[in-house]
């Protein structure tokens, strides 16, 4: 078990430095500047900018010395936030991406599991068929038409949640659901599957042939093992989460990671763009790696090899 | 597979709506009487009417034109990256599963590697950096759906590596090269054909994302998730240019999942 | 109309607005002298050398007070200095500053932080993007080209409260050039001990009504009243907090719900809406600017005017502010907006006219079977996109197919200047002064002449305006040289942008003004009855 999660994190390690390499030359290779603007900069001004931000110097010079300054843990300064490092930058986005990006997640995971637990129990009947069809159509609504008609309804219309910002714990309720939808339902479906596959097994039939309650049997000897593929889902939708996350952020004018990584995209600010492809990078990493502990301990296979 | 697509009432509904879409994105701009970016100057930003059944957006265009103009795109895309992901994914799961051992190992690490990877990222980047362009998102978005692709085609890849017939061409000398593209791609491809569908709406939703986030395709052009993005912005005074087109999406996405819930049953019984 | 419309009639604004009041006499204590703005984006700096953006001229114009300032009419008035002389040639200004002017640590504000901030505005290691707002000013633009030392720039203190200014020919408009941020002091004392990082929430000082309080990047920027400015018993507010509520319609979601008092830009298809149930807190008016096209004059097919006339003439402005736009934007023909104060224009209006325009293109050699093909390019944004789609489908109209690239500003306009066009959007915004709208059509302005045009006669007549010193003779010079320019259709004049603002009734000193500015030490907010 230990080898098998230092193997792991070895890997994410190579992968991480991958994603950075990629994305760092990614950046460099792109048509335009970081300085380009509504007006050009005398050709001395635009050398002393380029000297001061490293570039006048060779494409793999700058690489070695951004590697150098990510071991030191220090993302640079950001080319269009002028007053702000890249650090202090993600150090306030992050924050809010992770809260978004976890609740949604858990809700998704709350709702799905139970929902997914319910039906499986129904196989077949009424109120099954009409879960799985729910979910079937969660998957259908991504956030960009969530998020606009939550908007519509309950913050222009009624008026009972802000329509964006982050002041309060109210204001976080209408994008974590329009995020959490669709993983909402894809965990329903998941998890409908996997319990009703336990439910078959040898020993819950036993169990229920002794009349011990439904609700007991799910608890002791259905979820444990129906949760694996729930929990091995876990990594790929945290990776896919992220997306999401930006559309949302955009609609709900929420300062996370996602609006710094779009916008530092759209505006050639290098060490921005990089540092959060990074930091998202190593957030899923770290999320699958965990997720890959849990799914450790709950499968027996994986725990003696 | 005919039972999965045609077999319950819900699946054959599914099935004519999408055969549906398809022809009507085909023939729909061709048959109506506006043209995709013509603009009516006397019907700007109108409710649907008989004149307009879908309304027009906020140049005086119809919308339904144009909500068909984008299904083109919006299913070209999807197509597109599909072929590309097959290209990549096909051979990679059939060289992986044929080979086995420690190369089929290292490569399947690699695919969960990437799995694990914040792929849409780089897709992102590489369109703000390199521009709005069509062929760019084609191959982005189908180079980050392959994954999914490569690990069904090795599963089928171990079921058929023991069957005689592999085994007489490589008893006969075959390279091993020639033996998966002759034998293994051909025996494995149906069922792969049939997986790499179930890309279509993953993909469908990826681009609309990127659309919303102002990196679609270039005006006149438009794709669903261009007509969204924009009908969210007028929500408030035209709830119909935001109402159309992601009622389209949504039916659209429904009918895939629902027919690719049958397909991968069919395919997979596991 | 469907679900937007059904519940506007089931919860009125009133109820909406209530409720909101009703939460937060409940929950969360919200400072009542407090404005809350949406400011369109987030600001890139608050460094008054090194922004570029008009929301962050907005916020700086709230911390510092400049030579000149606006009042709450957004007209010209004494700032820091009480009263200015000019020299009979034009070219020495003597500016008095006020006796009682104070940074927010409470040091005094003198002519030795004016020229401080103009060299290091000029210093090129500053690398100020608006530098060249000074250029006026004698040695500014060799100092900022490196060639001599910023000492050498002609401002100097005559005394602590006395500044001399030399100006390199006359410019009757530079009073109105020192109300940029360019042109504001810097707390020498602040700058000379932390660096770059005097702009820093906590290390800055500044001279203003207002100093920085706090900055969240891409959540707010937060400022609080200045004790020490000289005004400070005359300003209501105790805060202001800006938000950089970039996109439109998230901005106007969170007006309707109450969460910001003023808002600069809301989705235009509302207005009708507004008028009727919310016209207590609807301003529409025009903004001093003017948005054009404009056409890469160096490259075929465009450096034959008779192509540019064409498409000139085929565009028709009216359809395009009135059907398209919707929000009462000014047409103009003319290149120097409309509102320009004691400026009337000799560019005559012509009607759009599609034979002519057809006819110009056949006699250029294109025809059905030889279209013209070209590319227009325009800045991302909702309304652009509506604007440049019309105008392809009128280029249709005679026969010309148009492509449309849209990209963000930045890029946008870093292709414009590297000529990387044929056709594309541009927009000039800000002084209400002739000459800041027709030096583009100069060919020495340099790159902001996006269309590289050179005209012997435009030039010869733009620099002797350059040289009067009398008023009345340099309008009646830019007058012919604006007419002998647009003759050749280097760009074609669209219309003057409308500004669309949603302020709330509580809010008081709000008056809007074709500058589009309102300084907050003249607002204020009545409590909520």
């Amino acid at each position: 078990m230990g080898r098998y999660l230092l193997r792991r994190l070895a890997f994410a390690l190579i992968t991480l430095f991958a994603v950075v390499t990629v994305t760092f030359f990614l950046a460099r290779a792109a048509p335009g500047g970081p300085f380009d603007g509504e007006r050009r900069l005398p050709p001395e001004v635009e050398a002393n900018l380029r000297a001061a931000y490293d570039l006048d110097k060779p494409v793999v010079h700058q690489y070695a010395r951004y590697l150098g300054m990510l071991g030191r843990g220090d993302l640079g300064p950001s080319f269009r936030h002028k007053d702000f490092s890249v650090n202090e930058l993600i150090g306030r986005g992050l924050p809010i991406s992770v809260t978004i990006g976890g609740l949604a997640l858990a809700l998704a995971v709350v709702v799905g599991v139970t929902a997914g637990t319910f039906a499986a129990t129904a196989r077949d009947r009424a109120r099954d068929r009409l879960l799985v069809t729910a979910a079937t159509l969660g998957l259908a609504l991504p956030p960009i038409i969530v998020a606009p008609l939550l908007v519509l309804v309950f913050a222009v219309g009624l008026g009972w949640f802000p329509a964006g910002g982050y002041d309060t714990a109210r204001s976080y309720v209408l994008p974590v659901i329009a995020l959490s939808l669709p993983y909402a339902a894809a965990f329903t479906r998941l998890s409908r599957g996997s319990v009703a596959e336990v439910l078959g097994r040898p020993h819950v039939l036993t169990a229920r042939s002794k009349g011990m309650p439904t609700w007991r049997i799910v608890h002791r000897h259905v979820l444990p093992s129906a949760l694996i593929p729930v929990v091995s889902f876990l990594g790929p939708a945290a990776a896919a989460l992220l997306a999401g996350s930006m559309v949302i952020e955009e609609v709900f004018s929420l300062p996370g990671l996602g609006r710094y990584f779009v916008q530092g995209a759209l505006n050639r600010d290098y060490t921005l763009v990089t540092g959060t492809v990074i930091v998202y990078a190593a957030l899923v990493l770290t999320f699958n790696l965990l997720a890959d502990l849990c799914y450790a301990r709950l499968d027996p296979r994986i725990r003696h090899a | 597979m005919r039972d999965a697509l045609f077999g319950s009432l819900l699946a054959r509904v599914c099935c004519g709506f999408l055969g549906a879409v398809v022809l009507a994105a085909a023939l729909g701009p061709w048959l109506s009487p506006w043209e995709f970016d013509a603009v009516d100057w006397d019907a700007i930003d109108t409710a649907p009417s008989l004149a307009h059944w879908f309304g027009t957006d906020g140049v005086g265009r119809d919308l339904l034109t144009r909500t068909l103009a984008g299904a083109r795109i919006s299913i070209a895309i999807a197509l597109a990256a599909t072929v590309v992901s097959c290209c990549i994914g096909i051979p990679w799961g059939a060289t992986a599963g044929y080979l086995g051992g420690r190369t089929d190992q290292a490569m399947m690490r690699i695919v969960d590697g990437l799995y694990a990877l914040p792929f849409i990222l780089l897709v992102i980047l590489l369109v703000a950096l390199f521009g709005r362009n069509i062929v760019l998102l084609f191959a982005a978005l189908g180079a980050v759906s392959w994954l999914d692709l490569a690990r069904i085609v090795r599963g089928q890849t171990l079921a058929v590596k023991s069957e005689a017939y592999l085994e007489a061409a490589r008893g006969l000398g075959a390279p091993t090269f020639t033996v998966i593209r002759r034998h293994v791609v051909p025996n494995v491809l149906g069922p792969a054909l049939v997986y790499a569908t179930l890309t279509v709406p993953g993909v469908i939703i990826a681009e609309s994302f990127l659309s919303f986030l102002g990196l679609g395709v270039q005006e006149p052009q438009t794709s669903w998730g261009v007509l969204i993005a924009d009908g969210a912005r007028e929500m408030h005074s035209s709830p119909w240019q935001l109402v159309f087109p992601a009622t389209m999406l949504t039916l659209t996405l429904f009918a895939f999942n629902i027919l690719g819930d049958r397909l991968r049953d069919a395919v997979d019984p596991h | 109309m469907l679900v937007a419309e059904l519940l506007r009639a089931i919860y009125p604004p009133a109820a909406a607005r209530a409720s909101v009041a009703l939460l937060l006499v409940l929950g969360s204590a919200v400072n009542a002298a407090e404005l809350r703005i949406g400011n369109g984006g987030e600001p890139l700096t608050l460094d008054p050398h090194r922004y570029n953006l008009n929301l962050e001229e907005k916020i700086l114009a709230d911390l510092f007070e400049g030579l000149t300032a606006h009042d709450a009419h957004g007209r010209i008035v004494p700032g820091a200095a009480t009263s200015w002389t000019t020299s009979a040639d034009g070219l020495v200004w003597t500016f008095k500053l006020r006796p009682d002017g104070r940074w927010s640590d409470g040091q005094p504000v003198t002519a030795d932080d004016f020229v401080f901030a103009f060299r290091r505005l000029l210093d090129p290691k500053t690398a100020a993007s608006l530098a060249f707002f000074m250029y006026a000013i004698e040695g500014a633009a060799a100092a900022n080209a490196g060639g001599i030392p910023v000492e050498d720039i002609a401002v100097r203190a005559l005394d602590s409260h006395r500044l001399e200014v030399r100006l390199a020919r006359p410019f009757p408009f530079f009073a109105e050039r020192l109300i940029y941020p360019t042109g504001f002091p810097l707390p020498k004392h602040v700058v000379e001990r932390l660096g770059d990082d005097w702009v820093k929430p906590g290390n800055m000082a500044s001279n203003g009504a207002f100093t920085l309080a706090d900055w969240q990047p891409q959540g707010f920027v937060r400022v609080e009243k200045n004790a020490h400015f000289h005004a400070a018993g005359d300003v209501s507010l105790d805060a202001v907090r800006y938000f950089p509520t970039a996109d439109r319609n998230a901005a106007y979601n969170r007006y309707r719900n109450g969460e910001l008092d003023i808002i600069g830009d809301f989705p235009p298809g509302e207005i009708d809406w507004l008028r009727r149930e919310m016209p207590d807190h609807l301003h529409i008016s025009p903004l001093l600017s003017i948005m054009y096209l404009v056409f890469n004059v160096t490259e075929p097919p465009f450096d034959d005017a008779r192509v540019r006339r064409a498409l000139a003439l085929a565009i028709d402005r009216e359809l395009i502010t009135g059907r398209v736009l919707q929000s009462a934007e000014v047409p103009s023909p003319t290149f120097v907006p409309p509102m320009v104060a004691d400026y009337r224009s000799a560019v005559a209006a012509v009607a759009a006219d599609t034979e002519q325009a057809a006819k110009l293109l056949a006699e250029a050699g294109y025809d059905e079977a030889n279209p013209l093909r070209i590319t227009l390019r325009y800045i991302a944004g909702a309304d652009n996109k509506k604007v440049h789609v019309a105008i392809a489908a009128m280029w249709r109209a005679i026969g010309v197919q148009t492509s449309l690239h849209h990209a963000e500003l930045n890029a946008h306009f870093a292709e414009l200047r590297q000529g990387a066009f044929q056709v594309a959007q541009a927009g000039w915004f800000g002084e209400n002064n002739p000459e800041h709208y027709l030096e583009l059509l100069m060919s020495t302005t340099g790159d902001v002449n996006y269309g590289r045009f050179a005209d012997v006669e435009t030039d010869e007549l733009m620099t002797q305006a350059k040289d009067a010193v009398e008023l009345d003779a340099r309008l009646a010079l830019l007058r012919q040289a604006e007419v002998a320019g647009l003759s050749l259709d280097p760009v074609v004049p669209l219309y003057a942008v409308t500004i669309r603002s949603l302020v709330d009734p509580r809010v008081t000193g709000w008056h809007p003004n074709p500058r589009n500015v309102h300084p907050a030490r003249y607002l204020g907010v009545r409590a909520a009855p």
